[in-house]
């Protein structure tokens, strides 16, 4: 009896021994991203991939959003060797690369066709060696609800406002009676002021920001006349914009595109129940019309990974056409520009199907929201504290922008 | 005598005394060895890359600069062109500097006055033990919550400012938002937050002053104000020495109010010697600069805690 215990003991043994190796075939990769189980997106492009892809499997270790750049680069520091990180602002890349953790990809780009990025991929070249691959490229819209619009009985924004024809619209859609404001900007800077840089000669590192003062009065009128929501009040109660746009009671946002995908979702879940669509961004007299800034979002492969071939293949497809398919489909603008994509954008289930909305699709031009620059970190606070003073009402945008000037010049002397 | 006679006396320990020494350091041990790992090491290791230039990363790339990095956060090359003023209007270092003594001359008294005065009510009511769980209540909450709650209360057009207009007094602005508001806001919250603890610890010396003295001091004649200024309150000194040494180096040290409620804003209004040593470290990842500005902080606290000891004994003998 105890005879045959063991030698079952033992087969069970040797079965098991046999049958590990078996389960552990998948190849797994880790990515480090954030908010990976409520960004549409990323929950794509994970089972695109391991469809495509049998055999290895993606998986994501989760980061806050707004401690990403800080929480990561520990990570990093502390020898982390998870394979893929996600680059949420090309400075990170740029401190990341500096610090040895992100593994040059010269020998990989060799053979790969990157004409579909139109020239964006060059943010992520250090001396002339790409250190990762873009698969978002977002670039800024004017949202607008069409049944505040319907109801009020004006006309629908365009693609070829300029400035002023939208704040004399804002203002025209505000009906304080009913509690609606004709825009609404977030607290940040690039919702403001950042519009400066859409004439593709301005940057925020050329250490002159009189042209800022333009878009500082504008907000400040609106304000004055109660056509979006004060920035004190934002500031203290912390209102995110994207609840701030879907109570239903703001005509008109300035957003990034990314948050097309967050209405889709919305609409659907039920979270708001409105009409809405995008028109490009008002622009300048002398800018051409469909102007914009923006963001790019992309990956890159950890100096530490075991597994780089791997982690190639991966972000590879993620910033190419399949991919980039994936990540449209959800409603996010892909990197990759190929009409296949624009067609994919356009047939989300949820996006608006007028045609002004499908021809924001099309930026005419997108300048980078922070160009890489020296010291450009610096500067980034600098501008960062003024606004802020500015925006509060410490200080007049005069004031604010003389600021700027000075002790932007000051880091450089 | 000559010096084999000194020999023969130096003192040997005995077997017993030996053991019962090692056995000490043996119960001494783990709390060195936590103290030496965690705490000495890594501040040698920030007095020695406070003199490089580190990015951080490749240890290879680590830099020596000297005093450089001190000369960047004192600014030396402006304030020789422009004098002292130059430093704490312009430099982010002064600047922050300014506001943690700001914070910390305002916050400590006002909480060692507010932690006295609820002891003093609390020393002898009835249903005192509720209210000292009531009043003990903020310090083991968290920190955001606590913080959270108050930037709603202190909103424009929130509670905190109709009371005030409800008072007749003109004043509606989101304080955490206005320059001059926001380091109050900071020192109201953090006075909420700690009064409660610092009264646990007075309640504790009030129960330990002797009834005699009172009693003294009534067949005396004194009133009740005057038992308090001879009797009570230099009868407390030693707790109100420990409570301000605590406070004042807690105070310097001041970092999750300001991160949660203002984030160092508006402009460079609450702008904390912490919150800069943050920015410089993690958000610019500039290693050796951030330990610069944190050797400042330690000269500072050190100071401070040498001046307060050294006045001990004058707050304790008479």
């Amino acid at each position: 009896m105890k005879k045959m215990l063991s030698v079952l003991l033992a087969a069970i043994m040797m079965v098991s021994l046999l049958a590990v190796p078996a389960l552990a075939e998948d190849q797994v990769l880790t990515v480090v991203t954030w908010d990976a189980t409520t960004t549409p997106y990323l929950i794509a492009q994970k089972e695109a991939f391991e469809a495509a892809n049998p055999g290895i499997k993606i998986e994501y270790v989760d980061v806050a959003s707004q401690d990403y750049a800080v929480k990561t680069t520990t990570m990093l520091e502390g020898g982390d060797t998870s394979d893929v990180f996600m680059i949420k602002e090309i400075d990170n890349l740029i401190n990341w690369q500096a610090q040895g953790f992100a593994a040059p990809l010269a020998d990989y780009v060799s053979g790969y066709d990157m004409s579909g990025f139109v020239g964006t991929e060059v943010n992520y070249a250090v001396d002339g060696v790409q250190y990762a691959i873009p698969f978002r490229s977002d670039f800024w819209v004017l949202f607008y609800n069409k049944d505040l619009f319907d109801a009020a009985g004006e006309a629908y924004p365009t693609n070829d406002m300029t400035w002023d024809q939208y704040a004399e619209l804002a203002k025209k859609m505000t009906d304080k009676e009913k509690g609606i404001y004709g825009t609404h900007y977030h607290t940040w800077l690039s919702a403001v002021a950042n519009w400066a840089v859409c004439d593709g000669v301005n940057t925020l590192a050329d250490k002159n920001y009189d042209d800022l003062l333009y878009f500082y009065k504008l907000y400040q009128d609106l304000e004055d006349n109660g056509a979006c929501m004060s920035y004190a009040d934002l500031k203290a109660s912390g209102l995110h914009y994207s609840a701030a746009f879907a109570n239903g009671n703001v005509a008109m946002m300035p957003m990034g595109y990314w948050y097309v995908s967050t209405l889709i979702g919305y609409n659907k879940e039920g979270t708001c129940n409105f009409n809405w669509g995008i028109v490009a961004v008002p622009h300048l007299e002398g800018v051409a019309a469909g102007s914009s800034f923006g963001n790019l979002t992309g990956a890159m492969i950890n100096a530490k990974s075991e597994q780089k071939d791997l982690a190639w293949k991966y972000i590879s497809w993620l910033g190419g056409e399949e991919g980039s398919l994936a990540t449209a489909s959800t409603g996010a603008r892909p990197a990759w520009v190929s009409e296949g994509v624009a067609a994919c954008m356009s047939s989300v289930e949820g996006f608006p199907s007028d045609d002004n909305s499908k021809a924001a699709l099309l930026p005419a031009a997108v300048s980078m929201e922070w160009p890489v620059a020296e010291k450009v970190s610096d500067i980034k606070t600098i501008v960062n504290e003024e606004h802020s003073l500015i925006m509060a009402r410490e200080i007049t945008p005069e004031e604010g922008v003389q600021e700027m000037n000075e002790r932007v010049a000051e880091l450089f002397e | 005598m000559s010096q084999a006679g000194v020999k023969k006396v130096r003192y040997r320990m005995g077997k017993l005394e030996r053991k019962n020494t090692l056995v000490a350091y043996s119960f001494l041990a783990p709390n060195f060895i936590g103290f030496a790992v965690f705490t000495l090491v890594p501040v040698i290791c920030a007095i020695a890359l406070s003199l490089f230039e580190w990015n951080g990363g490749d240890i290879s790339k680590m830099k020596f600069v000297g005093l450089d990095n001190y000369a960047t956060i004192f600014a030396t090359k402006k304030v020789a062109e422009k004098g002292l003023g130059y430093f704490f209007t312009r430099a982010d270092l002064g600047i922050a500097l300014k506001n943690t003594v700001y914070y910390t001359v305002i916050t400590v008294p006002m909480t060692i006055v507010c932690a006295l005065a609820l002891a003093l009510l609390l020393n002898k009511i009835k249903g005192a033990v509720f209210f000292r769980t009531v009043f003990f209540f903020p310090y083991v909450s968290s920190m955001v919550a606590i913080c959270v709650c108050w930037s709603f209360m202190l909103m424009k057009d929130g509670p905190i400012n109709q009371l005030i207009m409800a008072l007749g007094i003109d004043f509606n602005k989101g304080w955490t938002a206005d320059s001059t508001m926001a380091i109050w806001s900071i020192i109201l919250v953090s006075v909420w937050r700690n009064m409660g603890y610092y009264m646990v610890l007075y309640l504790a010396a009030l129960q330990g002053i002797p009834r005699e003295l009172m009693e003294a001091a009534t067949v005396d004649g004194a009133n009740k104000w005057q038992q308090f200024l001879h009797v009570t309150l230099p009868q407390l000194k030693p707790t109100t020495f420990f409570v301000s040494v605590m406070m004042v180096i807690s105070c310097f040290k001041i970092y999750d109010v300001v991160a949660i409620m203002t984030d160092g804003g508006p402009g460079r209004a609450t702008k904390m010697l912490v919150t800069y040593i943050y920015d410089e470290a993690f958000v610019k990842v500039r290693y050796g600069q951030a330990s610069a500005i944190s050797m400042v902080l330690l000269v500072i606290v050190l100071l401070v805690t040498i001046i307060q000891f050294s006045s001990e004994k004058k707050f304790s003998s008479d």
